[in-house]
Order: structure tokens, then C-alpha cells, then sequence
């Protein structure tokens, strides 16, 4: 190479540097999952670190969005929920959408929603300045979270590999929460640890 | 009242009774509930006679309401692209739905490809041999598709055609038109585009995609600036991340940031690589978007194109580098940041007049030494932080509140000094003194240390070229560049004390000189009040009360010394002033500390008041681009004097504003006032590592035009005299 190639060279590495710095630094597979500080429906405060030595599972919702509608409305979310809070698994839903817009909950109407939907969720907490979100890097609704009971993040992406709204996909689908769960709870590494999240954007 | 019976059995009451039932029976059939919000989905076919065994074409023509859209096959982060389950075929034999090339619509953080208005999908048909010429046929099914704005809602269409069959096919006039528009708005396969090839490969971070051409003319004129690769599977690249390209004469790379969800680089690559509307990649025909299908290659394997410099003006040769970087220096003693310092020293050069001419020469000489050391610490902490990932620049220093804290009080005490409060001659300046043979070297060494550290918020002309360059070399060369700026800044003063003949011209010593310092410390007071209104901007009005606070005990302190002069008390007395004097130090010193931990509130980080400034970000320069509308950035910082000497004298006058106004120039403002990395590193970017620097991006260029960093009303309104005015724009 001349010269000049070095130096074109150069500034590409310094630009394409450059142009993956902006990009918030966003939870990675492997790495400690984000810690958190915010307050739940009931007005409780939870950190992530308060449930170490549990498995956590993150899932990011809106119920005005269809592809939630999908996993309440078949009843699909609630039964994940109760199946592995029943072993000792801490699920949190995660509202990030922002005063104003849609999902947007808060106070009495996020307990009323809870009770509506028939959750089986540890908690919904209620993430109105969209921090937890950002930190994490939710994308959609639902964007699912699994972390192990060392605080390491084991599972980022989807719920599962049909990105559709149709009640009747999720027989035929597999659900990524469920494996990374069953793998992990049975001390094997997670085999799908990441999937493209697919959904509604969170409203930020 | 006459009876009812023969009313009802009156013929036409009869008759409205009737019509009133059938409308109520078409009411009753109406759907409960429109199906698909926002939208509607249509099937329609190409032919309406279509000829057995004989393929035809099939469009699902969807409308969306304004700002509603719908999703490409690749939704991006957030949608669904659209599905047809098939209910009815007749036996025809229908492909997946063919996607036109879509929008890429960024919801930043995030982003996905979609329509807008309206659009066709295609679906390739072929009529079975076993349909009899006479026969009507009609296909039905139901699409499902997802239409978002802020809120996404599933929408789902019935949708049927009936087909007629017969010896020869039949246009649909009605559709001719939309057919043919979806067919100009496909993608091109990259093959059937002559003369161009394309290879993809692994890079650090992302994919590195070369488009190769073997007429050079055909890369020529693109707006390579807004090129966009649309990756045609989830979970290849991040649909929101930046791309960067670069464009040599015949051939381009662009660069795509890896999805965070990939577990492992793409074997293939497969997408688009799309262009605005008004350009093509193919000269004579409007093709926006090229498809391809490519294996990924090994890092490495695909070289990047020879580009000088890009940004304009920047000499690339190192020796018109350091021409630039040693008129910089030269300038920098022009600066109004340099101002006090230049007017301590000419204090200083006074002085020595009266004494041997040796000495003069030495004390020029040590001045540039410690000009030229503090460049080199200047330049190795900059290197250090550039090699720790910091992305600081030129001026950084002046970001952090307690440095601007440490500065104000420095310079505040100078001033006390100066106007004569106390005499500083005994105590700081002889600090330096210690290491050196003949008493003021060390306070030349270090006025020449003050001069560079006061200098670095104001990048003279050239050196923002020169830094720029300097920021991005190996680091000889960067440490070469700093010493050539250096060498410029100390220049002057060497020049006068190897030629003290001209310091004849300066006036005899006496008691002026007295009156002169004094008239000094004002300028010196007048730093001290712009340092404590940036520490304001960083701190809030809490941080630069606090800072106030601190002068006013250090003002104390400074008045106890003098009062109290050493020569003329008692041994407990000096004790007992010291010891105050002590005290208030501390306590002065302790407010300051106190106050650079408070932080502005972060609305209004911009000190600019008209709302016809916007606050930059990349995002926003990129969407304004692919507008295609013309823009104006401001990098600027409230502690860079240049900077608010051009906006007040320049850029918010009215007649400048108005200017903008007309060309319908986008104004925004990236305010660098506290340390910030996505600004820093877009400087970098444009080849600059300080403020000011003022680029204008003109419509289809994302390749801005750098404006000199003196602006001038008859710069600005010369850089935007090629702009088309507001009018013609808003005709388009």
C-alpha cells in the first residue's frame, strides 16, 4: 500500500470507530446485565440487584400493542409467567413507554391492568423515563430479557422465532424465553442467546 | 285522522317500506368493525383475461392514511411485512409477495423500511393448463399486514379477484399504470446493471460492501453521502447504526455496523443499496435500488479506495501542514484569549529593557521553551487520552468545571495583583524561579506555560486543519505538528528578544508603568468574568455564586497579604496574617471545589436564544439531507471566545438569519461546552479537534463545505449565494 492508502486507511478505522462509539452502550450476552433502580406498580422500589442468586427474566410490554395483544390475548404470556415464577424464576414486565404515549401506565391503573390481563408476573415496573429501557437497549414490545442468578445477561431478543400477531403462530413457534430458561435452569449454556427482537418500538 | 290500514296498504308507503328494509339489510351485512385501521388492501390482477398455462401478475395494492405505514419483507426494528393466506386458488400456482423498494424510516434510537401513501406488492402467477377458455375464476384469501404511526395496529383484508379465461390475455386498463409504476420502483438485480460488480466482506464491527464499476462515470456524480444499505434479513446489521461510505472514482465502499443480535458475521450478504429519489445508478433510468445476493469475504479482503483528505482545503502534504500549524501558532498571539497573557509579557519585555540585552535574549528564549513545553505535555496528554479511547479535543481542558474554576481563580488573583492589591513578584513567579541560576527565568518559562494554556480554547485559523490532522497521525508526526504550533506561538517573542533594537520602540520605564499594570488587570478581570459565565453554563447559577464566593475569599486573602506587607511587621504578627490569609485561601478554595460538582440543568445546554436554532445531532443532519434540504452547523462552546465574537457579530445578526431564512438552511447548534463524544467525534470526522467550526451542508451533499473560523456577513452570504432560494424549494 502507498502511502496514502495507509492514511485513507487510517481514517476509515478512525471513522468506523467513530460511527459505533454513538451508539448507546446497550446490554450484551455475557456481559453484567445493567443493574437498575425504579419503582413498580405498587410504588416499591426494586434494583436488579436485590434479586441476585434468582434468575431474572425481563420483558418489555405494552398492552396497546398487538404483538402483546398476541401473547396476553392467547393467554400464551400469562402461562410462561406462571410456569417459571413457579420455579423460583423473578419476572419482571418492564412499561418504558413515556407519559403521553402508548402503554403508558402508572399508579392504580398498572395494578388494574395486571388484574385485567390476569399477569403472573413477579412485578410490573414502571420505567417512565424510559432509563432501564435505554440501558438495556429494549427495542420492542415484547423484548425479552433472561439474567442469570450472577447478574449475567444470558438471553437478549425475542419471545419467539414467529414475528407475527397471530394468535394462532404461537403453537408452531419456538419459544426463545422458555428454551434459554430450561437450558440454564439444567446448568447447560443458553444455545439461541440472542434473536432479533421483533414488535411494536417501545414508545420512548 | 283518517284510518291506518288504508295508509299502509297505500302503494308507496309500501314501496318506502321496503327500500327501508333492504338498506337495513345492507347495513346489516356492513362489517362490524373495519378490519384494517388506516388502511385498505386490494387484489388485483394485470389481465383480466388471463390464458391457461401462461404466468400474469397479481398486485396487492394497499393505501395507508397519512403518516401510517406499512413494512418491507425485513420490517427493520420494529413491524411485520405482509402476509397472504390463500383460501381460493383455482389451481394457480402464486409466488411470495415481491416487495418494491421501500423507505427507511429512522424513529431514532431505532429504525425500520416501510410505505408510505400508497403501494403495490407483486405476486407472479401462472394459470393452470386445465382452465377452459370461458370459464371465470376467482382467487380469494386474506392479507394480514401491520400498519403503524406512533401506535402499530394489525390490520387484515379479505381480498379476491375474478378472472376471466380465454384464448389471449386481456390488459386491465384500470391498473395498467399502478403495474407499471411498481415495476419501475423494483429493485435491479446488480447484474443486470452493466459495468457494475459487487463484493462484501467482514470488517471490525460491521460489513464493509464494495461497489465496483468498470465505467468510472457511473459512480461519478452519486450522493455517496446517502447511500443506504437495507439488509434484507433480521438480526445482519442495525438497521438504526450508521453507515459510512467512501466514494473514489470507481468504486464504493460503505461500511455497516453489525447487528447486536448476530451471533455470528452473515455468511451472505442480501439487500438493497439504495439511493434518494432523484439519483440513479444507472445513467438514463430511474433505478434507486440495487439488489444483490453476495458471499461474505475474510477482513481484509476488500481494500479501501485512495481518497486524499476529505475535507476541504486541508493541504495533505506534511509540509503544508506544518506551514499552517506554525502560521496557527503565529496567530494564536492575535487571539483574545492570549490577550492578557500578551499584555503580562509586554509588561515583562518592558522591564527587561532596562537591563543587559544577554538577559533579554535568555528570557525570550526560555518564554518559547516554555511555550514549546507546554505544547509537548499538551500533546502527549492529548495522545495519551486519544490512545484511552477518550474522545476529547482541542479545548478540553476547558471543559471540565474545576479546571475552568482553577483559571478563573488564577487569573482573578493575577488581576489583584496587577491592580494592586498585593505583589505577586514574591511569591508565585519565584516558585518557577528555584531551578534557575538568574532570578525570572522561571517566571518566563512559566508566563510562556500560561500563554499556551490560556490559548487552547481559541483555534486560530489553520490550526483546526492542522489539529485535525494532527489528531488522526501517527504519533511523530502529531508531536511534530505540536511543535511547529508551538514554535509559531513563541515566534514573535524570540524575534523581539534576538533584536532588541526594536524594543527601542517601546517607552523608557517609569512611573507609567505602575499606571499601565493596572490598566492591565482589567483585561485580565474581564477573562475572569467570561471564565466564571462558562463555569455558569457548566455549573448552573448555584456553581458560579459559589465560584463568586471563592474570589471573594481568595479577594481577602490577597488584601490581608498586601495590607499586611511582609516588610513592615512583626515576626507574630506576619504570622498571624499569613495564618488567616491561610484560611481564607482554604475556604476559598473549598467553595470552588464545592461549586464544580453542581451541574447546569440539561435543558437549554445551548446559550443561543433564538428557537430558529436547533440543537445537533447526527440523526437530525441525516434526515435533513435525505430531505434534501440544506444545512448549517454551528460546533460551538460557550468557552470559546471566537466562537461568541461570530455569533453575535455574525451569525444571529438579523440580516445573516434572514439569509438563512430564504434558503430554507436548517440551523442547528452542537454545543461543546461540557466534553461530549458524539461531538467530538464528528469533529474528528470533519478532520477538526476544536470550536469553532462552522459547516454548511448544501441539498444532496452530505459532504459539508467548511466556512473559515472568522466568519464575516459577506462569508456566510457568499457560502450561501449558490443555495436556491426558499421559494424554488418550496415549488418542488
Amino acid at each position: 500500500m502507498n502511502q496514502k492508502s495507509v492514511l485513507t486507511v487510517t481514517l476509515l478505522a478512525f471513522l468506523a470507530a467513530a460511527f459505533t462509539l454513538p451508539a448507546p452502550a446497550k446490554a450484551k450476552v455475557g456481559a453484567m446485565a445493567p443493574d437498575f433502580a425504579v419503582t413498580d406498580m405498587h410504588g416499591k422500589s426494586h434494583k436488579l440487584s436485590d434479586f441476585s442468586g434468582k434468575f431474572v427474566v425481563l420483558e418489555w410490554l405494552n398492552y396497546g400493542c398487538p404483538f402483546v395483544g398476541k401473547q396476553y390475548g392467547s393467554g400464551n404470556m400469562q402461562s410462561l409467567q406462571k410456569q417459571w415464577t413457579a420455579k423460583n424464576v423473578v419476572w419482571l414486565s418492564v412499561i418504558s413507554s413515556a407519559p403521553g404515549e402508548q402503554g403508558h401506565s402508572a399508579g392504580a391503573k398498572a395494578v388494574a391492568d395486571y388484574k385485567a390481563k390476569g399477569s403472573n408476573a413477579t412485578t410490573v415496573l414502571l420505567d417512565e423515563n424510559g432509563a432501564v429501557g435505554k440501558a438495556y437497549g429494549a427495542a420492542t414490545t415484547p423484548h425479552m430479557f433472561v439474567i442469570d442468578p450472577k447478574g449475567k445477561l444470558i438471553y437478549n431478543g425475542a419471545i419467539d422465532d414467529k414475528p407475527t400477531t397471530d394468535q394462532a403462530d404461537i403453537k408452531t413457534a419456538k419459544n426463545y424465553v422458555s428454551a434459554a430458561l430450561t437450558e440454564a435452569l439444567a446448568g447447560k449454556a443458553v444455545s439461541t442467546s440472542t434473536s432479533q427482537p421483533y414488535g411494536c418500538n417501545v414508545k420512548y | 285522522m283518517t284510518p291506518r290500514a288504508p295508509l299502509v296498504s297505500s302503494p308507496l308507503v309500501r314501496a318506502l317500506l321496503a327500500l327501508g328494509l333492504l338498506l337495513g339489510g345492507l347495513l346489516a351485512q356492513q362489517p362490524a368493525k373495519d378490519t384494517s385501521p388506516h388502511s385498505s388492501a386490494e387484489l388485483v390482477s394485470e389481465f383480466t383475461t388471463v390464458v391457461p398455462g401462461e404466468p400474469f401478475t397479481l398486485g396487492l395494492s394497499m393505501k395507508l392514511d397519512p403518516e401510517w405505514h406499512s413494512y418491507w419483507m425485513n420490517p427493520g426494528d420494529a413491524g411485520l411485512g405482509t402476509k397472504i393466506k390463500w383460501e381460493k386458488t383455482g389451481g394457480v400456482t402464486i409466488s411470495d409477495v415481491i416487495y418494491p423498494t421501500p423507505r427507511y424510516i429512522p424513529t431514532p434510537p431505532l429504525a425500520s423500511y416501510g410505505y408510505e401513501k400508497e403501494v403495490m406488492l407483486l405476486l407472479d402467477a401462472v394459470a393452470p393448463r386445465t382452465w377452459k377458455p370461458g370459464e371465470t375464476v376467482t382467487l380469494a384469501g386474506q392479507a394480514d399486514f401491520l400498519v403503524c404511526r406512533e401506535v402499530c395496529l394489525p390490520a387484515r383484508e379479505a381480498i379476491s379477484v375474478t378472472l376471466k379465461v380465454g384464448p389471449e390475455a386481456e390488459e386491465n386498463s384500470d391498473w395498467a399504470l399502478a403495474f407499471a409504476r411498481t415495476r419501475a420502483a423494483m429493485p435491479r438485480p446488480i447484474a443486470e446493471v452493466k459495468g457494475l460488480s459487487m463484493r462484501a466482506a467482514h470488517a471490525d464491527g460491521g460489513y464493509l460492501i464494495a461497489l465496483e464499476s468498470t465505467t468510472p462515470s457511473n459512480l461519478a456524480n452519486l450522493p455517496a453521502s446517502q447511500v443506504r444499505f437495507f439488509a434484507q434479513d433480521p438480526g445482519v446489521i442495525q438497521h438504526a447504526g450508521e453507515q459510512q461510505r467512501l466514494l473514489a472514482e470507481d468504486e464504493l465502499v460503505l461500511f455497516a455496523p453489525i447487528s447486536e443480535y448476530s451471533k455470528a458475521p452473515a455468511e451472505r450478504l442480501r439487500g438493497l443499496l439504495t439511493l434518494p429519489d432523484d439519483a440513479t445508478w444507472k445513467p438514463g433510468e430511474a433505478v434507486h435500488a440495487l439488489s444483490f445476493d453476495v458471499p461474505v469475504e475474510a477482513v481484509g479482503s476488500i481494500v479501501m479506495p485512495v481518497q486524499s483528505v476529505p475535507s476541504g482545503g486541508v493541504p495533505s502534504s506534511l509540509l503544508l501542514i506544518l506551514l499552517s500549524a506554525f502560521a496557527g501558532g503565529v496567530i494564536l498571539n492575535l487571539m483574545p484569549c492570549v490577550f492578557p497573557v500578551i499584555s503580562l509579557k509586554i509588561m515583562s519585555f518592558v522591564q527587561q529593557a532596562g537591563e543587559h540585552r544577554g538577559k533579554v535574549r535568555s528570557h525570550g528564549l526560555v518564554f518559547a521553551a516554555g511555550v514549546l513545553a507546554s505544547f509537548w505535555a499538551l500533546a502527549g496528554l492529548l495522545l495519551a487520552l486519544r490512545a484511552g479511547g477518550a474522545q476529547l479535543g482541542w479545548g478540553f481542558q476547558l471543559q471540565s468545571p474545576a479546571f475552568v474554576a482553577a483559571m478563573a481563580l488564577l487569573i482573578f488573583v493575577l488581576g489583584l495583583s496587577m491592580a494592586g492589591v498585593f505583589e505577586i513578584g514574591a511569591s508565585l513567579t519565584r516558585l518557577g524561579a528555584a531551578g534557575s541560576g538568574t532570578e525570572g527565568y522561571g517566571s518566563s518559562f512559566f508566563s510562556g506555560v500560561l500563554a499556551t494554556v490560556v490559548a487552547t480554547p481559541c483555534t486560530a485559523p489553520f490550526m483546526g486543519g492542522a489539529l485535525g490532522y494532527a489528531i488522526s497521525q501517527p504519533a511523530w508526526e502529531s508531536m511534530l505538528v505540536f511543535t511547529v504550533l508551538g514554535a509559531g506561538m513563541a515566534t514573535p517573542y524570540v524575534l523581539l528578544s534576538l533584536f532588541p533594537g526594536l524594543l527601542k520602540r517601546l517607552p523608557r520605564p517609569g512611573a507609567w508603568m505602575e499606571t499601565l499594570k493596572q490598566v492591565l488587570s482589567f483585561p485580565l478581570f474581564a477573562t475572569v468574568i467570561w471564565l466564571v459565565w462558562v463555569f455558569g453554563l457548566q455549573t448552573g447559577i448555584d456553581g458560579a455564586a459559589g465560584l463568586l464566593a471563592a474570589m471573594l475569599f481568595l479577594g481577602i486573602a490577597g488584601w490581608i497579604v498586601g495590607r499586611w506587607n511582609a516588610y513592615n511587621i512583626s515576626g507574630s504578627m506576619r504570622f498571624a496574617t499569613r495564618v488567616l490569609a491561610a484560611l481564607a485561601i482554604v475556604a476559598g478554595l473549598a467553595f470552588a471545589w464545592n461549586a464544580s460538582a453542581y451541574r447546569a440543568p440539561a435543558a437549554g445546554g445551548s446559550s443561543s436564544g433564538a428557537a430558529l436554532w436547533q440543537p445537533w445531532s447526527p440523526a437530525k443532519v441525516e434526515s435533513l439531507l435525505a430531505e434534501g434540504k440544506p444545512v448549517f452547523v454551528d460546533f460551538t462552546a460557550a468557552w470559546c471566545l471566537t466562537c461568541q465574537v461570530n455569533k453575535r457579530t455574525v451569525l444571529h445578526r438579523d440580516a445573516v438569519e434572514q439569509a438563512f431564512r430564504d434558503k430554507n438552511v436548517t440551523l442547528l447548534v452542537a454545543d461543546w461546552t461540557n466534553n461530549d463524544p458524539v461531538i467530538a467525534t464528528q469533529l474528528e470526522a470533519l478532520n477538526r479537534s476544536g470550536v469553532p467550526v462552522y459547516a454548511l451542508y448544501k441539498s444532496g451533499s452530505a459532504k459539508p463545505v467548511l466556512l473559515p473560523e472568522i466568519l464575516t456577513e459577506g462569508i456566510v452570504m457568499d457560502a450561501l449565494a449558490d443555495l436556491p432560494t426558499h421559494s424554488t424549494v418550496s415549488q418542488r
